[in-house]
């Protein structure tokens, strides 16, 4: 086992940008190499130690062998495990764009929140975000239709505007609230939010699962269908209550479900 | 409006000249020119090559206010000599050396540069704009980072049904404007493209064509249309879907849906399904309220499913007269419409990261370089407050909010009216817009401009120029 | 004035009929010639095999249609992207590559010419803006006439001076090469969401035919002796069935005498692949293509390119815009359109040719099956339709799946393709190997001499320097086992050699040259020109929504241009 540390010596208001720091570049790494790194800043390099003091401790054949402990403030600190394949990053801090984006393996915990675009285009592992996140978590890369394809996200705050976008795999779990159109677009995969959804979940999506267990303000046109099922079995996890099952959104002809838990929206059931 | 006369003192006249205000892009304008001479041929009075040397335009012809606002000079305003802000925060006159060593001497230094602006500018002096980008590692970005930027990523995700407005006017027997309010934002839009002109299959113009106007505003062009649909604000998303839904053959659920009573949204989607050739025109109101990009996205959708039973395209307003130019400029240059980041070597386009309103109010970029544009005027006040931190050098014709921002001011040109330059319609037509008169002495071509601080900074960098890569 | 001399290099020369000679080919001041003095420098190429610089006849490199791709498509700029090195920018794109990126490809590739293949005259600036923008090669560029509304009325009217005259007026006007044609009288039924089905099938209001159109345009094309014939994509595109539409295409046009001493055909049929599907719906199809060939291999008045499948994500985009809406409701992506006024249509979708599906892998099968199919291989030639059946990069591909009826069995046998075509394709029965001297002419002698090119395409003595050197040893290699070897030399050049000026070492771009456009100039009909434009103008001025004087290709739009001027009625030579 290879424990790397970073801890940050000063800050800078550029982002720095992470994406080469990840465990399968670093797993070799000795503490003499990342003293002779150069982090891309705009667009210039410039020596890593003068931001990060580095500790390396143990050793690793590959990869999965590796833990990165980040520590400071990383609100200006992109791309963190971006592609990475395997290995362990902690981050103890609220971190910049695109943490885990690209991701296929391993995991990242962010102790603090997460800026747009977390877990962008994941195909595997797992990324945990302790806090909250804003747009774009577990997107697409724009203009793709193919979006997350695998692993899970899991955010313990809340989630901003259209979550899962394109989503095409894997799982989000959002155990606060949730802004407009989560998984729109979506066509597999399951997103699961625990708190309240303000408008519009599932604009167009074709298929997959979205569950939510909290109020959801307004509904699309689109979802038609509806059912009261109790204790619903989906992508193989048992959901314990009464939900409200929807089809949807045939506005694009799509097959996907929606359930909202029936008792706290029973405002719903009230239209059919 | 007060009844003005007709201007009648005036030398040469210059015809088919193209109007440097809105994406109409109208190229039938004619101005009338006092003094100077003709370099070039003049027939009777008329100008047929060349330019007026010394001209003045007192008068156009064919333009709208707007056009027409622009076009004549208002020398009162107008920025003439390169200035410099001292320590006092004046901006003090200087000479054009010492004016362009300062700004390639910023930007050769920067970390973080931003490029922004150049939807007033021509494609050729993007072409040195853009290879001044890839030297230094900038950020290039246009307006549509304000403005049809989220049109652009919905084209991403959803596709592009779009014509030329010829195809409009010639076809088109429905017309559908949304979000925009094409009377007062592009004057002659249905004049002369959409709605009045007689189209060869609709010899007799605005009789043969019915216009609905989408927006919560009743609007001066709802005033005008045959259909107003109030829809109620933000609500455009669900009332897009609640059309694609009746499109399929759904029946709606809700009484009411965004505030439209169930019966006239169906009845509007039969209309539209009716129509031979559909022409749906959509502008801000849709793409900036509050699902954004997702309401652009929807209506392109519906108009794919309206093609399964008629003609439909669509068309986004585009408001600057070269805005659409950039993003077809950098789409072939570099593969990225606008927000492009050569900071690693290499383009990066990235919503949300890569656009100027979001490295401004994250307070990355350390040099600003804004050529024919005014954030001062349009930028939220989180992005100018960074702007009123990190040195600023303007390129542009006229004194604006943007110049009291600005520490080295270079003035340039007028395009289409004292320099030549390539420009893009709304639908994508390429129109070569001519010189009519000659420019102020003290002021020099934008696409100079832009090479000459490219030359400088390449000195700079001890770089020798690029090898034919104009 | 500095000398070269490659030396010792195999040489494949169709034109001069040089098949693998050890030789010598001296050039200087940009020009092949006979000899060159001992102070020439020399490059050794020994025992390596050289060609001229490869010729396309038809991709979609730059216009209207690519920079739409490249705006909607950011996930495909981004797949390809090559940070800026040496003397190189920075390249985006896969299937819709950026422009410095697709001279920079096409010139490792050891490409010299590029026939940019659908320029609607409405936005020609456009298309020669990107042209400027593309460095290394010479894009000739054709203009759209198959759906023009003035085209459809004087074909009607059977006008043949006036619409003659007509031709060769926007030639001069939008800086274009020769006369395209994209599923003619359909284009325009695309204006009311409709398509025609077939040559007798009339364009609505219009009343006239496609047999109509494209029969005019061909005389057209011959009385004014251009360069190239008239260049037919015909209707029904990738429909099942299609194969007799595509036959009915050819004959029709059989009694027209061409009038150029250097091509041989009246007729050049594009993308014929898409145009080869026998049945009557995606169930029953088969492949046409013995059909076709069997028409092309007896009759001499028609060329035809391919536009092979490759089985990648790539983008399709065409001038046929009701083709590219059904394309759109097939497999449900991003659909773009873009209609030009009074003159034609296009769209755009993203595709996805897979190997597992069966349609797609029967397409695959059928443009091979052409390029074996039909002996003679001046007739047929190496393209993808790029980037609508697979990006240009994938040519080296391709001649190594012409050059190895090994690498195509197994892939059949592998399953890397579906097995649908062992039993709608007679594919796995043709064993044909091209050889080098085949795949010179399909690449570059073949599609030189249906442009009318004389100064490019072969190495006699007069030619233009456009070399390629390829790191292949002909006499020491087996192209039927080493394919992979074959794939990786012809897409990485040893040299491409473009007016004498080496522009690509070893698989690397050196050098950047400005691209030139090469386009038409008709003189002789100026009368007749000026007398059709007095009917032309009130049309013009009532329907087009941009003014006469801002329609026309500026100078500014063509820096360095190739002008081949031809007197109307006269054989080119």
């Amino acid at each position: 086992m290879k424990k790397i540390t970073l801890n940050q010596k000063k800050t800078s208001t550029i982002g720095l940008e992470f994406d080469e720091l990840i465990p399968d570049n670093v797993y070799t790494w000795e503490k003499a190499d990342f003293e002779k790194y150069q982090v891309p800043i705009g667009n210039s390099k410039f020596p890593f130690t003068d931001y990060f003091d580095v500790e390396v401790e143990g050793s690793a054949e590959a990869p999965n062998e590796v833990i990165i402990t980040i520590n400071g403030d990383l609100r200006r600190v992109k791309y963190i495990g971006t592609k990475m394949t395997a290995g362990e990053i902690i981050a103890n801090s609220s971190v910049d764009l695109h943490c885990g984006s690209e991701m296929a393996g391993g995991s990242i915990t962010v102790n603090g929140d997460a800026e747009s675009y977390a877990g962008r285009e994941m195909t595997g592992g797992t990324l945990t975000i302790k806090g909250s996140t804003r747009e774009f978590c577990g997107s697409s890369y724009i203009g793709d239709w193919r979006g997350m394809t695998g692993g899970q996200i899991i955010i313990d705050g809340s989630a901003g505007k259209q979550l899962g976008e394109c989503l095409t795999g894997g799982e989000i779990h959002v155990k606060g609230n949730c802004d407009i159109l989560a998984g729109i677009h979506m066509t597999k995969g399951l997103i699961q939010i625990d708190g309240d959804v303000t408008r519009w979940p599932g604009g167009q999506m074709q298929g997959g699962n979205i569950l939510i267990k909290g109020k959801l303000s307004r509904l699309l046109e689109g979802f038609v269908d509806a059912e009261v099922v109790t204790n619903p079995e989906i992508a193989g996890k048992t959901f314990t209550g009464r939900y409200i099952k929807y089809t949807g959104d045939i506005a694009r002809n799509g097959k996907g479900n929606l359930y909202l838990d029936a008792d706290k929206n029973r405002n719903f059931l009230g239209n059919y | 409006m007060a009844y003005e006369e007709p201007i009648t003192d005036y030398d040469y006249i210059v015809e088919n000249c193209t109007c440097a205000f809105c994406g109409c892009n109208c190229d039938d304008l004619v101005y009338l020119v006092k003094g100077g001479n003709v370099k070039g041929e003049l027939e009777d009075n008329v100008v047929v090559s060349g330019y007026v040397d010394g001209g003045h335009v007192v008068g156009v012809r064919h333009a709208c206010r707007l056009g027409a606002s622009k076009v004549m000079e208002d020398m009162d305003q107008r920025l003439l000599v390169p200035m410099i802000r001292d320590a006092e925060g004046n901006l003090v006159e200087t000479d054009w050396d010492t004016a362009l060593d300062k700004a390639a001497e910023l930007i050769a230094g920067s970390v973080r540069p931003v490029f922004y602006g150049w939807s007033e500018t021509s494609i050729e002096t993007m072409k040195f704009g853009l290879e001044l980008g890839e030297l230094v590692g900038a950020v290039l970005d246009n307006q549509a980072t304000i403005c049809h930027g989220p049109s652009l990523q919905a084209v991403q995700n959803a596709g592009y049904p779009v014509m030329t407005l010829g195809e409009c006017k010639n076809r088109a027997d429905m017309i559908v404007y949304t979000g925009n309010n094409a009377m007062n934002s592009h004057p002659r839009h249905l004049a002369r493209y959409s709605t009045f002109p007689r189209g060869f299959f609709r010899k007799r113009g605005r009789f043969d064509r019915t216009v609905v106007t989408m927006d919560p505003r009743y609007t001066d062009t709802a005033k005008m249309s045959d259909i107003w649909v109030g829809f109620e604000q933000n609500g455009d998303y669900e009332f897009y879907n609640a059309m694609r839904a009746v499109l399929r053959g759904k029946k709606l659920q809700k009484d009411v849906i965004s505030g439209i009573p169930k019966e006239d949204i169906e009845e509007l989607v039969e209309s539209m399904k009716q129509a031979q050739f559909g022409a749906l025109f959509f502008g801000l109101g849709l793409t900036h309220t509050l699902s954004k990009q997702r309401n652009i996205d929807i209506a392109i959708n519906l108009i794919q499913d309206l093609n399964k039973f008629s003609k439909w395209n669509l068309i986004p307003m585009r408001g600057h007269f070269n805005v659409n130019g950039f993003n077809i400029f950098m789409a072939y240059e570099q593969g990225f419409p606008y927000g492009v980041d050569f900071a690693r070597g290499y383009p990066r386009y990235m919503n949300g990261e890569t656009n100027t309103i979001d490295l401004l109010t994250r307070e990355e970029p350390d040099v600003f370089m804004v050529i024919a544009a005014d954030p001062g005027a349009h930028f939220p006040s989180g992005a100018n407050r960074h702007l009123a931190n990190i040195p600023v050098i303007q390129i542009d014709i006229h004194w604006g909010p943007s110049t009291e921002l600005a520490d080295i001011v270079l003035p340039g040109s007028f395009i289409a009216v004292e320099a030549g330059g390539t420009s893009y319609r709304m639908d994508g037509v390429p129109i070569y817009m001519k010189k009519a008169i000659s420019k102020p002495e003290t002021c020099r071509d934008d696409e100079w401009i832009v090479n000459e601080l490219l030359k400088r900074v390449q000195k700079i960098k001890g770089i020798a120029p690029r090898e034919a890569s104009k | 004035m500095v000398e070269y001399i490659l030396k010792n290099g195999i040489v494949f020369d169709p034109t001069n009929n040089i098949k693998g000679e050890k030789k010598d080919v001296a050039f200087s001041n940009g020009k092949i010639v006979e000899d060159v003095s001992s102070d020439a420098k020399v490059i050794d190429v020994t025992d390596k095999l050289v060609m001229a610089a490869g010729v396309d006849p038809h991709s979609h490199i730059a216009g209207p249609k690519l920079v739409v791709g490249r705006l909607y498509r950011p996930e495909d700029s981004r797949k390809g992207i090559v940070p800026a090195k040496g003397v190189t920018r920075s390249e985006t794109g896969f299937s819709v590559p950026s422009c410095p990126a697709t001279g920079y490809r096409y010139s490792r590739m050891g490409y010299g010419t590029v026939v940019e293949a659908a320029m609607p005259p409405l936005e020609a600036k456009h298309t020669h803006e990107e042209i400027m923008t593309i460095p290394n090669i010479d894009v000739p560029a054709l203009p759209l006439f198959g759906n023009n509304w003035f085209v459809l009325e004087y074909a009607r009217d059977g006008k043949v001076d006036e619409l003659a005259a007509f031709v060769a007026k926007w030639l001069k006007l939008v800086k274009g090469y020769g006369i395209k044609i994209v599923n003619p009288c359909g284009g325009e039924a695309w204006g009311w969401g409709m398509n025609v089905h077939g040559v007798d099938d009339p364009a609505p209001y219009w009343d006239v035919t496609a047999r109509e159109v494209v029969r005019t345009l061909a005389k057209v094309n011959e009385k004014l002796g251009l360069p190239h014939s008239i260049h037919l994509h015909p209707n029904d595109l990738g429909h099942p069935g299609n194969d007799l539409t595509t036959l009915e295409s050819m004959k029709m046009v059989s009694d027209i005498k061409k009038s150029s001493g250097v091509r041989n055909q009246n007729l050049h049929m594009t993308h014929i692949q898409y145009h080869s599907y026998s049945g009557t719906n995606w169930r029953d199809f088969k492949s046409g293509a013995e059909g076709v060939a069997k028409y092309i291999n007896s009759n001499d008045h028609v060329t035809c390119d391919v536009g092979q499948i490759t089985l990648d994500e790539t983008t399709t985009m065409t001038a046929d815009g009701p083709m590219e809406f059904d394309l759109h409701q097939l497999n449900g992506l991003k659909w773009a359109n873009k209609d030009i006024e009074l003159e034609t249509a296009s769209g755009i979708v993203p595709f996805i040719y897979s190997g597992r599906n069966s349609v797609h892998s029967v397409q695959w099968a059928i443009g091979l099956e052409l390029f074996l199919g039909i002996k003679n291989p001046w007739q047929v030639m190496l393209t993808t339709d790029s980037p609508n059946a697979g990006p240009f990069i994938r040519y080296p591909r391709v001649i190594s799946w012409l050059m190895s009826n090994k690498r195509r069995m197994e892939m059949i046998e592998n399953r890397e393709v579906h097995k649908a075509v062992e039993k709608k394709s007679s594919l796995a029965t043709l064993d044909r190997e091209y050889g080098f001297d085949e795949i010179a002419t399909i690449s570059r002698a073949g599609p030189a001499k249906a442009y009318g090119f004389t100064d490019r395409g072969h190495l006699g003595v007069g030619a233009n320097a456009d070399i390629a050197v390829y790191d292949l040893e002909p006499n020491n290699i087996d192209p039927s086992v080493e394919h992979e070897q074959i794939e990786k030399a012809f897409g990485n050049a040893l040299y491409t050699i473009k007016n004498g000026q080496t522009l690509v070492k070893d698989g690397e771009v050196v050098a950047i040259k400005q691209s030139q456009n090469i386009w038409t100039n008709v003189q002789g009909l100026e009368a007749e020109e000026a007398a059709v434009m007095k009917e032309v103008m009130p049309v013009f001025n009532k329907y087009y929504t941009i003014k006469f004087e801002n329609y026309k290709v500026h100078d500014h739009f063509v820096s360095n241009p190739i002008e081949v001027k031809v007197q109307a009625g006269k054989a080119s030579k």
